[in-house]
């Protein structure tokens, strides 16, 4: 890993630096205020990975770990030899026009769309890439699951969103961080998704509940808490214009404790999906969590759920729960926007 | 049922590993846990240096057959009626350690069912000694201090060990942090690389303030915990010992997320 420290006047300034120095690539994993009012960045960046061709890994122990130590020393000579930071791709400038039109092929609403270019516009950047991210940073509010402190779960979503598959990757990162995990299926109409629960749950080593009502759940989420079991709640498909739903989810939403996390798909219209993260706020969700980022080339419906007024928790790019869950921030965001919008072209 | 085995390492020389290996191994046994420490610096091991013994065991008698785990151990007294074992070879012995070596030692101390745990104080590097014993324990403790090369030699750990196993992530314990802050700033860093190439999300387990008592313990060859018990790295290590204590009796299986 490649690990430099910059000191710089302010935060946007750090980050053009990072980003010309170490390519596009680098994350920033730690900041602070400096005595003198400027920022210091602690920036890293991984090796170049040339040991691990696909199907390598699980192949004879021993072999794979000789040639991938070889591989990883070579790479980070090769890396400490060469010039440092010619890697960064050439970055477009910014242009009002060109980011107006970037947006709209991603099918963003034309208000949306607007708003972020004049915001961009008075972020006054010269890279394309910076300056929208600076226009996403006044919009949304990035806000990971903490896989450590979260306590329950209330996944909410329309049907065929993936909650079924995130509550898997949720509980993956779960017992990955040492937690005791529950699944519960809170889904008398969905038997299906038990199943698919109960398989996912066999391989995560965690329990899989059902509960028909929101006092059993309520009684379910108080006793796990007790014990400091993880509880997430996969539910059936919520549907924001059926008005019976909307009650019954709001019963189960108003169990203390639980938090409610919306479940959508970026596989959407951006005014639709609008729609439905308004309902899911008023239910009571402060977080979202977009999936099948994989599905689409265009990702209006995403930057409308991220701009809601709801923080983005995750994103998911795979249906496999190996797959995981990305964090996403507006320079992220932005990056997806734009060079999409390049490669498609 | 095999016995539970930490493994503590951190990439980098230098980090603290063997005195955390010896206080966790004092404060565990404090705990009521019956502790084997094994020096596994099989190059260079000095836990015994840091205890003032003479006498660290016979880990080569025990490799060669020729002494019963039990008769390669030294007992080491750490207070009124508690005590732990120690298994280290002299420094030196064993400079040229094949993994072979490596696998017969680790399947000694699986079995050794006359303890609840066995703390493995892992060498410095990431060769593959030192890396195949990181792979077979139950929990990896990874050390990392505020020096930038610790977080960077940390982050290698963690890499080859996820190469390696696919699943097995490290949990982290920031040594000599000037405060909490400083600690979980330095923890934060080395998760946020591992979640951003790595895809994995190591475990904070806690940090262990700088304290000036520390290097004059080691100075006067007597164990930390012993010399002074209410100084804040001592009992930073107590609570540390406190939490994987906790851990040990629900072992996690741990799952991959690549």
């Amino acid at each position: 890993m490649q690990l430099r420290t910059f000191l710089a006047k302010d935060m946007r300034e750090a980050l053009a630096t990072v980003r010309a120095d170490m390519g596009p690539e680098a994350v920033i994993i730690a900041s602070e205020k400096s005595k003198n009012g400027g920022v210091m960045v602690r920036a890293a960046l991984d090796e170049p990975d040339a040991a691990a061709p696909a199907g390598r890994e699980d192949a004879a122990e021993t072999a794979t770990i000789a040639d991938f130590d070889t591989h990883y020393r070579d790479g980070l000579l090769r890396r400490l030899r060469s010039q440092p930071g010619g890697t960064a791709k050439n970055a477009a400038r910014f242009d009002r026009a060109e980011l107006l039109a970037a947006l709209h092929r991603q099918r963003l609403p034309d208000g949306t769309a607007h708003a972020l270019a004049e915001a961009a516009v008075k972020a006054q950047l010269t890279d394309m890439t910076l300056a929208l991210a600076s226009a996403l940073d006044a919009r949304m509010k990035p806000w990971a699951l903490d896989m450590h402190e979260a306590h329950a779960l209330l996944l909410v979503g329309p049907n065929g969103a993936g909650k079924t598959a995130v509550a898997a990757k949720i509980a993956a990162h779960a017992r990955l961080a040492g937690r005791r995990t529950t699944l519960v299926a809170a889904d008398s109409a969905g038997a299906g998704a038990v199943a698919r629960l109960e398989t996912f749950a066999r391989h995560l080593d965690c329990a899989v509940t059902t509960v028909q009502s929101a006092a059993e759940l309520n009684a379910l989420v108080s006793e796990c808490l007790s014990k400091k079991t993880f509880v997430i709640v996969d539910t059936a498909g919520f549907d924001p214009r059926d008005g019976k739903a909307r009650a019954a989810f709001a019963a189960l939403a108003q169990i203390g404790k639980l938090e409610t996390v919306g479940v959508v798909s970026a596989l959407n219209d951006a005014e639709e999906i609008s729609e439905i993260v308004e309902a899911l706020a008023a239910l009571g969700a402060k977080r979202l969590i977009v999936t099948g980022l994989d599905l689409t080339r265009r990702f209006g419906a995403l930057v409308a759920a991220a701009t809601q007024g709801l923080a983005l928790a995750h994103v998911t790019r795979s249906p496999f729960i190996a797959g995981g869950l990305d964090s996403p921030t507006s320079l992220s965001l932005a990056r997806l926007l734009l060079d999409e919008q390049r490669s498609a072209q | 049922m095999t016995t539970h085995i930490t493994a503590i390492g951190s990439g980098k020389g230098g980090t603290g590993k063997t005195l955390i290996a010896v206080s966790l191994a004092h404060a565990l046994a404090h705990q009521g846990e019956r502790v084997l420490l094994c020096d596994a610096d099989l190059g260079l091991s000095n836990a015994g240096v840091h205890l003032g013994l003479g006498d660290t065991g016979d880990l080569a008698g025990l490799l060669d057959g020729s002494k019963t785990l039990k008769e390669a151990v030294v007992r080491v007294n750490s207070g009124p009626r508690v005590s732990f074992d120690i298994l280290a070879a002299p420094s030196g012995t064993f400079a040229d350690a094949s993994e072979a070596v490596v696998a017969a030692l680790i399947a000694i101390l699986e079995r050794a069912g006359q303890y609840d745990r066995v703390l493995v104080d892992l060498g410095a590097g990431v060769d593959a000694t030192v890396m195949s014993f990181a792979a077979r324990a139950d929990e990896i403790l990874l050390v990392v201090t505020p020096d930038p090369a610790s977080l960077t030699d940390a982050y290698a750990f963690a890499k080859l060990l996820l190469r390696r196993t696919t699943t097995r992530v490290p949990q982290i314990l920031v040594n000599m942090a000037l405060n909490a802050t400083e600690g979980r700033r330095i923890a934060e860093a080395l998760m946020a690389s591992a979640r951003a190439f790595l895809r994995c999300a190591p475990d904070f387990l806690g940090f262990i303030p700088f304290d000036a008592r520390v290097p004059e313990a080691v100075r006067r060859q007597s164990p930390l915990l012993t010399l002074f018990p209410q100084t804040p790295a001592a009992v930073a290590v107590e609570q540390i010992a406190r939490r994987l204590h906790g851990n040990a009796a629900a072992p996690v299986t741990a799952m991959g997320l690549r």
